[in-house]
């Protein structure tokens, strides 16, 4: 039997995650952004281990330390890094939506979702519906920063977070075998680096471009 | 053991390239360097043209590996034979394209390395894809074709090639994350059903019966949206005109002859498990307005176009849709008329991608209206890109022709309303076709333009898909459609 004490608390993170979300829709300054996405990983891990104490499965475990590691540390770090060497600190730029409208978007978002997912998902679980709406919302948000932000360093953002809802709701529906979660995992690390070297690219001359690729060549023969 | 060997003919061949790539230099055209690694991808899709063709000819299918994760049948062997084939013919057409282009200067010398270890990935993580067994594996892997695809289109170090790269990666990758979530319903439903959940091929076709159908169409509609991105469905298609545009042509040919097939394929075995819920009705709705939504965005788009890889590009878009819409239909004829059209579709692209990257060598710009005397110039080119549009039209000789009226006369017995949209669709994209070739090759002019000689490597693959063409549609009645067939009841049809 699942303690009301830990239902509560679960359901807390899930409301901090939503609003670790909003926060990042609001935010112009870069590297901030990549700090609200370390914290909302932070709160995924948190998750995580805390299902891991509901019901005892080694996957959520493992499923946490892995997120901790590379959601938390690895990225964001990476992130830091790449920055520091490019021009841009603020992305103020916005298409279609400024961020206070994304912020009024998102929130009707989350009742849609809540209706189409209610006609499908067991109903009376509440924990279950509030991670599963939850995380969908989450990622239809990550997806809303993506076409509303200019700058493709915030639209990988935007993509983490929709990786980061998706997450949550695997969380709660069911967890994929490990060995799949750690490709998936690799395969979003990979991701990243393509599109931050890309973004670079995009983001100065192209004959900086071209020094800045040779230079990730050579630090991947190391 | 036989998937073994791709396994370890692919890690041989990596093993040896790597290293080599890795050591970029500055290497002039005809350097041994730049051999050397065209020797080795031609070695390997070879090689596993050869692997296939045993598997073809021997293996009694299908047989499984790896606890499931990894199997191969009759489908995914049909289709790893066509990639095997279209990779065969690009790394021997690239071997004087590649060049070409760094004698231009287009393409840097540090950038060779990169340029073919993508390469020889995409064409290795393609493979894989097509025989593995299991969903989650089949979209991780499809996400790394998308990755080094995206490689290859930023080789050519262009500003719009960056742009054209990171809209493709942005879509596909987007909408590939709306399948996890359709993974992970799909993953719970088969949990309530057997007890433990799977995300193989097999086992889905197994329990699909006992699916709830509005919980399936949910997953359905998720990953759905993945696989259209992929395969350049509307409205996910945006990213196609433009990467296939901007990437050199030879990649252009991976990316219409194979990459979209990958899309198609993961929907056909999608749409298989569908068959056999209750739900088949609405998906068979869904893929056919999305199929006919996309010939018709294509034929529109292709009336004013002018470059000719844009052209090509779009006519991808029209052929995904009319492949969608046969799926849809779901019938036994019309799922095997389907199957010959992706081949088709496949050698025909690779054809025309391959003749218009000659044009671009002579000119040195896509713009079919500023080629005057192509024709005298570049005779074979110009009759490839000529010959392709007609087969691809589907204008009788073409064996185009039999896969279009055999899916035709399924959707008129589906709808007639439909058919006669389509009819006229068809009707558009012949007119965008003729139109733009009709003026291209009508122009001349007296200015003696220098004629560029194109490396025998280069033509001898346009040469060899006339002849795989016209091939294809006599061998289909002697032991092609023998194989289709078996594809078409495996599936279940």
């Amino acid at each position: 039997m699942i303690s009301p004490l830990l239902v509560t608390l679960t359901k807390l993170i899930l409301v901090l995650v939503l609003f670790s979300a909003l926060l990042i829709i609001l935010q112009r300054n870069i590297s901030s952004l990549f700090n609200l996405y370390g914290a909302q990983s932070l709160l995924m891990a948190i998750l995580a281990f805390m299902l891991f104490a509901h019901n005892g499965q080694v996957v959520l475990l493992a499923l946490a330390i892995l997120t901790i590691i590379t959601k938390v540390v690895i990225i964001p770090y990476t992130l830091h890094k790449v920055q520091a060497g490019a021009a841009i600190k603020r992305d103020v730029e916005f298409r279609y939506l400024t961020p206070v409208s994304s912020v009024i978007i998102g929130i009707v978002l989350i009742f849609f979702v809540y209706y189409v997912l209610g006609k499908v998902l067991p109903t009376g679980d509440t924990l279950l519906t509030m991670g599963a709406v939850i995380g969908v919302s989450l990622s239809l948000m990550g997806m809303m920063i993506i076409f509303s932000r200019k700058k493709v360093i915030t639209k990988v953002i935007g993509y983490l977070v929709m990786e980061n809802g998706i997450l949550l709701f695997s969380l709660f529906m069911a967890e994929l075998p490990f060995i799949i979660e750690l490709l998936i995992i690799v395969d979003l690390i990979i991701f990243i680096m393509l599109a931050v070297v890309l973004a670079l690219g995009i983001d100065s001359t192209v004959e900086d471009f071209n020094s800045r690729l040779t230079a990730f060549t050579t630090w991947l023969k190391r | 053991m036989i998937l073994l060997s791709y396994i370890i003919f692919g890690a041989i061949i990596t093993a040896v390239l790597l290293p080599l790539a890795l050591r970029s230099r500055n290497v002039s055209a005809n350097s041994t360097f730049l051999n050397n690694l065209n020797f080795l991808t031609i070695v390997h899709s070879a090689g596993y043209l050869g692997i296939t063709l045993y598997i073809m000819l021997r293996v009694p299918l299908p047989a499984y590996y790896f606890k499931h994760y990894l199997f191969i049948d009759s489908l995914a062997v049909y289709e790893v034979l066509i990639t095997s084939v279209i990779f065969l013919l690009a790394s021997v057409y690239g071997h004087g394209y590649i060049k070409s282009l760094l004698r231009a200067g287009e393409l840097k010398a540090e950038m060779l390395g990169l340029y073919y270890s993508c390469f020889n990935l995409l064409m290795a993580s393609i493979v894989f894809a097509f025989f593995s067994n299991n969903l989650a594996l089949f979209w991780i892997l499809l996400e790394l074709t998308t990755l080094f695809s995206a490689v290859l289109i930023v080789t050519l170090g262009a500003r719009e090639n960056i742009v054209a790269a990171l809209k493709y990666v942005f879509i596909a990758s987007t909408a590939m994350l709306f399948s996890v979530v359709g993974l992970i319903i799909l993953f719970s439903m088969t949990k309530q059903v057997n007890g433990t959940g799977t995300l193989n091929w097999s086992e889905l076709m197994q329990s699909a019966a006992a699916f709830s159908p509005s919980a399936f169409v949910l997953a359905f509609a998720f990953i759905f949206i993945g696989f259209a991105a992929k395969a350049g469905i509307i409205p996910f298609h945006t990213w196609l005109p433009q990467a296939h545009a901007k990437a050199p042509s030879v990649v252009s040919t991976i990316l219409s002859g194979v990459l979209l097939n990958c899309g198609i394929y993961g929907i056909l075995r999608l749409y298989a498990i569908a068959a056999r819920t209750p739900s088949q009705h609405t998906v068979s709705v869904i893929l056919i307005i999305f199929g006919v939504l996309s010939m018709a965005l294509a034929a529109f788009s292709m009336l004013p176009r002018s470059n000719i890889k844009k052209l090509i590009a779009f006519s991808s878009i029209e052929h995904m849709g009319l492949m969608l819409v046969g799926i849809g239909l779901g019938t036994f004829t019309a799922i095997y008329w389907t199957l010959f059209h992706i081949l088709l579709h496949s050698l025909i692209k690779a054809l025309l991608f391959f003749s218009a990257g000659i044009l671009h060598r002579q000119y040195e710009s896509n713009k079919m209206l500023e080629m005057p005397n192509a024709l005298r110039l570049q005779p074979l080119a110009s009759w490839g890109l000529i010959i392709g549009s007609i087969a691809i039209l589907g204008i009788p000789p073409s064996p185009v022709f039999l896969s279009k009226l055999f899916i035709l006369i399924q959707v008129g017995a589906y709808s007639p309303p439909v058919l006669f949209l389509v009819l006229v669709l068809f009707l558009i994209v012949a007119g965008a076709f003729t139109f733009l070739l009709i003026r291209a090759f009508s122009r001349h002019t007296d200015d003696n333009i220098p004629t560029y000689h194109a490396h025998w490597t280069m033509r001898m693959p346009i040469v060899a898909l006339f002849v795989m063409i016209i091939g294809a549609g006599i061998y289909l009645y002697t032991g092609l459609g023998d194989i289709l067939t078996q594809i078409v009841t495996g599936l279940g049809f």
